[in-house]
């Protein structure tokens, strides 16, 4: 395959792709973090690094400008295809987690695949949608205790499902072999 | 939307996609604004009817849905309930305690939750999946190298569900042979979805190969598939419109709760 810069239908149909399959994983999760809701003390936002991960995997794959955006929107519009459930919240919020995680990923230029840029781009997903939660769900009205529960939880689990868990996958896809497909072949030139 | 859970089709049918989205994310904003329960309450009831009528979908499918999303909604407001602030206690157990202001706040979000999840299934029940797409290239004006990965990835959705299935029986015949480990928790969680991954990128990557040397990839292009605007565009926008100024005079004139702010 020639070299080129910018994103080739392949990349974008690999990035959807892996977003799929993730929403396949989401359908799934949906039913466990609906399952701890009722108690209502957050243990569900332990989970919650699950909706972007396929973000942060499908640029450590491919490490391109724009991946990181596809992705979520890909893996939140694959939700409706999966779950033929629509909802608009899902849409705007994974565009919002893909945009954070895409900015920090501009920062490093794209370059690094380092297990840091993981977990710090999880970390600014979990934090870019808590704006917009604060208006949606009151939480400006909820008890300290409990928001303060709600927001570790929440950094927590970006830093963990979608930063290091993210880069277990990452690494463990890179030994089968797959990834010397991907890209510009850079994975090629560090001997796979 | 499979034809086989229609009884008959509306106009909702021929709107365009685009313009449902953007209805869909402008009633997002709307909701977000709205702080009175009275005209919530009558809007998700709005969305219900609109739902009900237009979508044309079975009754039973309706009612399953709707049972769900009253559901969800409910035990997604939960923690709002339990745990919000407020002045008078209705009740009180260990760390819950449910005022009548959370309870209202919480029922807020509940009504917030399901007043776009209905507008959502009529959008799901009235919108083929490769319309959208085509609309948004055609009206959209997005570059077609994303919208058909966009289709082409949707065509593989049964391969990989059905990858998985086969997955899980390769892994209960030769239960026997495997550790336990490499089937449950992290390390079995991890496997299964290294595999999905690994093929689904190589077959990708075989189709994307193919539909560049086809031409896929950039413009300028016809289309057999043509998606236009049309007046129901302006129908539906109007109607979305005014099902949301109705319910705010609704409130006003019936209303189930005391308070016009829910914060």
């Amino acid at each position: 395959m020639a070299k080129r810069k910018g994103l080739t239908l392949t990349d974008v149909l690999i990035t959807v792709v892996i977003a799929l399959v993730f929403s396949f994983v989401y359908s799934i999760w949906g039913g466990v973090y609906t399952a701890l809701e009722p108690l209502g003390l957050h243990l569900n936002q332990l989970l919650y690094g699950m909706w972007f991960i396929a973000a942060v995997v499908a640029y450590l794959v491919i490490r391109k400008p724009g991946v990181a955006l596809i992705a979520e929107f890909a893996a939140a519009s694959g939700e409706t295809i999966v779950m033929l459930q629509f909802d608009v919240m899902l849409i705007v919020y994974g565009l919002i987690q893909g945009l954070a995680c895409e900015i920090v990923f501009a920062i490093v230029k794209y370059k690094s695949t380092s297990l840091m840029v993981a977990v710090i781009a999880g970390i600014s997903a979990a934090l870019a949608t808590f704006p917009l939660d604060w208006y949606y769900g009151y939480l400006g009205q909820l008890a300290t205790w409990n928001l303060l529960l709600m927001f570790g939880f929440r950094v927590l689990s970006g830093a963990l499902i979608a930063g290091w868990l993210a880069h277990l996958l990452y690494r463990a896809l890179k030994e089968t072999g797959v990834l010397k497909l991907v890209g510009n072949g850079h994975a090629a030139e560090e001997g796979l | 939307m499979p034809e086989a859970v229609k009884r008959y089709s509306t106009f909702a049918d021929r709107v365009n996609p685009l313009v449902k989205i953007f209805v869909a994310v402008g009633l997002f904003l709307t909701v977000i604004l709205i702080h009175d329960p009275n005209h919530l309450f009558h809007l998700a009831i709005i969305m219900f009817i609109l739902l009900f009528i237009l979508s044309g979908v079975k009754y039973i499918y309706i009612a399953l849905l709707t049972g769900a999303i009253l559901f969800f909604g409910f035990i997604s407001s939960l923690y709002m309930i339990f745990y919000g602030e407020g002045t008078t206690t209705i009740f009180r157990l260990g760390i819950i305690h449910v005022t009548e202001e959370s309870a209202v706040r919480g029922l807020h979000i509940m009504m917030r939750g399901i007043t776009l999840s209905f507008f959502g299934a009529l959008i799901v029940f009235t919108t083929r999946i490769t319309d959208v797409f085509y609309s948004l290239m055609q009206q959209g004006r997005l570059k077609p190298k994303y919208a058909y990965s966009f289709m082409a990835a949707v065509r593989m959705v049964p391969i990989i569900a059905g990858e998985y299935m086969a997955l899980r029986r390769a892994r209960k015949v030769r239960r026997a042979l495997i550790h336990r480990k490499y089937i449950s928790g992290l390390r079995g969680f991890i496997s299964t979805l290294v595999t999905l991954l690994s093929q689904s990128i190589r077959r990708a990557w075989r189709l994307g190969v193919a539909m560049e040397s086809k031409g896929f990839d950039d413009g300028p292009r016809t289309y057999y598939h043509r998606t236009t605007y049309s007046i129901h565009d302006l129908h539906f926008v109007l109607l979305i419109l005014l099902g949301v100024i109705l319910s705010a005079f609704l409130g006003e004139w019936f209303s189930p709760f005391d308070t016009v702010d829910a914060r």
